[in-house]
């Protein structure tokens, strides 16, 4: 199977492989089915890194963090489980308790150094990504990879397939794990199918525009891109970004744009699916000439699109292929994850990084907290050859102080 | 219409009744012969009437010498039988290992790691999720952490490792439950086929807990998935000749070592059946623990089919064409395996069989060598020797033979397929999971007798025949109490995957 990163080129190496799973067997036949909003987000990942200082870590083993992952996994098992398709091609999970596959690696770094760089998208090597596909049946839906620093810090990345849920349940699961390690009993409730779609009462029933159709992918679920997307990250607040952008872009300006941040009326307590709001925004007037104001203003009257994407996902039985992040240059939200409330020995990582893979054309933008309070982190995904544009111009606002590469 | 069927009916009962009969006949020939002779006795007494019985015991004329040297011929020759009698083997306790939930390998796991492993050779892959499919294991079977690696790292760390891990836990179980203290431990006897370091695993042990100096260890090694009821064997030998003496018996399979990397079909059958597994077992001479012990030992028969070539070759280690090591199993074993079955009935059968059966058994014997009659084999009815059966647990087909051969019902053999279905093979342990599961289920009575069968290479049929000595609770551990509840289940012909 092909690898999405380069083996031992740089300072994290050494990859062995295993796999963890649930501590007790599921029974026989059981299935999940993914709802319509969790179809039409199959061809993204989530990927996220979680970094922890030597005093923290350095006595935690392998063993330990794997013991806890059992723990963790017996009460959402069905995360382990493999895809399957149904005859009318429909995808559905098979509860097999296969499980997920953990990687251990070696980093000849200190954290200290590791965090040295301000551009956190080296952060990606610290975690082992695979598409799902070709073959369905044999592709874990989650990849685990723990990296050791030189001076005993450890960093936990996951490569999390967007179709069991979004960065909210990601989070969420980690955290529980964190809970789990610290000794406590811990608990995931098990949603009926019922209570995961979503009703939306304003529903205009037009179709949605933050999702976008693509040519069917097949069993190889990687989202089609004609860009090569990079990505860079630096200190600034979202909603300038777009003006930035429309500024680069020129005509067409991006006057729609997509809006991903948690759900409001959100369930309590959390499970692992697709819950985040997705809304748009469309504006008729130049984004690039506009005031910030009124953007901002356009902002805040974003529509829910979930119901009509849920039920476009629906269609055709679920057999056909979206994307929905950078169909229309999307913003996500992700201030309110509590990253960083999975403490181990109460203690916070040092460093939380979340991107998503599988960003079509249009670009990405997320927004994360950061380690220290009250300050983001803005993580931009953009094709190549568009990403000088944007990040002049945002030096011009005078929001960015250095550039990357040194300049 | 209705009546067709009855007459077979009636005839049946009849059938059983006449069986019954003639069972009870037999087996208490003795005492039915001892109840006529005690009643013509009485009768004479009653008719002679207390003045002549005196008279009659007057005229013996019994004098001082003749009672004194009557009396000492009883004596020494009552103490001649009580000193020349074998001692009594105690089964004092044993602990079973079960397994960490983070080294569980369910099915999907499995070939998962088989496809990434051998992605050369499909037709490898294919063949183990056939044999998975069949085999009889459940979801809950573990292998060691070394081998959950893709690809597995069996380095000889790895494989210490899990041997300190398999044997400890079992042995600090046993501690807890017979209040055992290590230096206490007069004999020690350790057996795994597969994995022999220098120093050996019984050394292994007696560092650990710091046995005493003149401990009797031995450790066996080379011997199969029969070489615990070896062991026993050895231990009840030397409890023989030492008095007052406890023998502690480890009996393993360490796994780590022998995964068998290659793509030889043959060669690849035991990656799918065999499992980490570990039992720790107590036994003694004491008369001491005769009221604790849970089994005496009665009979242990070991019989050896290695003088023939078949028999010697059918389970053989050996290099692939690639100069991997795996173990071959040859495509006879099960003819094997019943061929040295028969041989080792041969000789249990007349130390265990009530005399009605070995009656029936020679009569037939008989009749087909000396007078030719065309009369099938007679097979004799184990169950009426036996009220509970542990056959090794080598693979679902080692246990249908077993169960056709010797005429078993499900319930005989539901411990052996359950403990394959819960551990999988544990080689050399498994015997002991079995006995569990029976104690677990509550059925163990004062009284019952057990037979365990053991096959093993070389080809070896060893069988051990135990008596339980006390009822025994369900226990509260031990490796079954956490899904004897569940137990026991349906496991289909072919699970598919």
């Amino acid at each position: 199977m092909p690898r999405l990163q380069e083996e031992g080129s740089g300072p994290v190496h050494g990859f062995w492989m295993s796999t963890v799973g649930s501590a007790r067997p599921t029974e026989t036949g059981t299935v999940h089915q993914p709802t319509g909003l969790d179809l039409a987000m199959k061809l993204h990942y989530i990927k996220s890194v979680y970094i922890y200082s030597a005093e923290t870590t350095r006595d935690l083993t392998v063993m330990h963090v794997k013991e806890t992952f059992f723990t963790v996994l017996d009460q959402i098992s069905w995360i382990t489980g493999r895809l399957r398709r149904r005859d009318s091609g429909r995808p559905f999970i098979k509860c097999n308790d296969c499980g997920t596959r953990v990687v251990e690696s070696q980093c000849d770094l200190t954290v200290d150094e590791w965090l040295c760089a301000p551009d956190r998208s080296v952060d990606e090597s610290l975690v082992y990504h695979q598409p799902i596909g070709p073959e369905l049946a044999y592709s874990p839906l989650i990849y685990i990879q723990m990296t050791r620093f030189k001076c005993g810090g450890l960093a936990i990345g996951f490569s999390w397939a967007h179709i069991i849920g979004d960065p909210h349940s990601l989070s969420h699961f980690f955290n529980l794990w964190t809970r789990a390690l610290a000794g406590e009993q811990i608990y995931f409730p098990k949603t009926s199918d019922l209570e995961r779609c979503f009703q939306n009462p304003n529903s205009t029933g037009k179709e949605p525009v933050s999702i976008k159709r693509v040519d069917p992918v097949g069993d190889l679920w990687v989202a089609p891109s004609n860009s090569k997307m990079t990505t860079y990250s630096f200190n600034i607040l979202s909603g300038i970004i777009w003006k930035c952008i429309a500024k680069s872009r020129g005509e067409p300006e991006p006057v729609t744009i997509t809006i991903i941040r948690s759900d409001p009326n959100g369930l309590k307590p959390r499970v692992v699916r697709n819950s985040q709001m997705i809304s748009s925004v469309h504006v008729d007037f130049s984004v690039a000439e506009a005031k910030l104001e009124e953007i901002v203003k356009a902002i805040g009257k974003a529509t829910d699109e979930r119901s009509e994407i849920n039920k476009i996902g629906e269609s055709d039985d679920g057999a056909l292929d979206f994307v929905v992040y950078g169909a229309k240059l999307t913003f996500v939200d992700m201030s309110e994850v509590g990253f960083y409330d999975a403490k181990v020995k109460d203690t916070s990582p040092r460093s939380v990084y979340c991107n998503v893979q599988g960003i079509g054309d249009d670009g990405e933008v997320v927004v994360l907290p950061a380690a220290v309070e009250e300050e983001m982190v803005v993580t931009v995904t953009l094709p190549e050859d568009e990403i000088e544009k944007v990040k002049w111009e945002l030096k011009k606002c005078g929001l960015i102080k250095a550039l990357i590469n040194g300049e | 219409m209705s009546q067709a069927p009855m007459p077979d009916f009636s005839s049946s009962v009849k059938l059983k009744y006449v069986k019954l009969g003639y069972q009870y006949l037999v087996n208490h020939f003795l005492s039915l012969l001892l109840i006529p002779i005690m009643a013509i006795i009485a009768v004479e007494l009653l008719r002679m009437g207390p003045e002549e019985i005196l008279n009659v015991w007057n005229s013996l004329h019994f004098d001082i010498v003749q009672v004194l040297c009557s009396s000492f011929l009883v004596i020494f020759i009552s103490t001649v039988y009580f000193m020349s009698k074998p001692r009594t083997i105690y089964l004092v306790d044993y602990s079973c290992y079960k397994p960490p939930v983070t080294c569980r390998v369910p099915f999907a796991t499995f070939m998962e790691h088989s496809r990434l492993i051998l992605k050369d050779s499909p037709k490898s892959v294919e063949f183990q999720m056939r044999i998975l499919e069949r085999s009889g294991l459940g979801e809950e079977t573990c292998l060691p952490p070394a081998i959950h690696y893709i690809p597995p790292t069996p380095t000889m760390d790895e494989a210490r490792s899990e041997a300190q891990m398999v044997i400890f836990t079992a042995m600090d179980d046993l501690f807890k439950k017979t209040g055992l203290l290590p230096k206490d431990i007069d004999i020690l006897i350790v057996n795994c086929s597969l994995f022999s370091p220098t120093p050996s695993l019984s050394a292994m042990v007696i560092n650990k807990y710091k046995l005493r100096s003149n401990i009797k260890s031995f450790n066996l090694s080379g011997m199969g998935c029969s070489a615990g009821l070896i062991s026993v064997d050895l231990a009840r030998d030397l409890l023989q000749v030492h008095p007052n003496s406890n023998a502690v018996i480890v009996s393993t399979e360490i796994i780590t070592p022998n995964y068998y990397k290659g793509n030889e079909r043959a060669m690849l059958l035991p990656n799918c059946l065999f499992r980490m597994g570990s039992a720790a077992i107590l036994m003694s001479n004491r008369r001491s623990d005769r009221w604790r012990a849970k089994y005496k030992l009665c009979h242990l028969v070991r019989t050896h089919r290695g003088a023939d070539d078949k028999s010697y070759y059918c389970v053989y280690e050996q290099e692939d064409r690639e100069g991997k090591i795996g173990i071959n199993l040859s495509k006879d074993l099960m003819a094997i395996a019943g061929e040295a079955l028969k041989a080792n009935i041969t000789t249990i059968g007349p130390l265990v069989l009530p005399a009605s059966e070995q009656l029936l058994f020679l009569l037939s014997l008989i009749g087909r060598k000396i007078f030719n009659l065309k009369w099938k084999p007679y097979i004799p009815d184990f169950k009426l020797a036996f009220e509970h059966f542990c056959i090794h647990a080598g693979g679902r087909a080692v246990i249908d033979e077993l169960q056709k051969n010797l005429q078993l019902s499900g319930e005989h053999v539901e411990a052996s397929r359950m403990t394959l279905h819960r551990f999988g093979n544990t080689s050399s342990s498994s015997l002991w999971y079995e006995l569990c599961y029976i104690e677990s289920k509550g059925r163990m009575r004062r009284g019952d007798r057990v037979w365990q069968i053991a096959f093993g290479s070389g080809f070896k049929c060893n069988s051990a025949v135990w008596k339980c000595n006390r009822t025994i609770k369900t226990p509260k551990d031990g490796p079954w109490s956490d899904c004897i509840d569940r137990y026991p289940v349906f496991i289909p012909e072919v699970v598919k995957l």
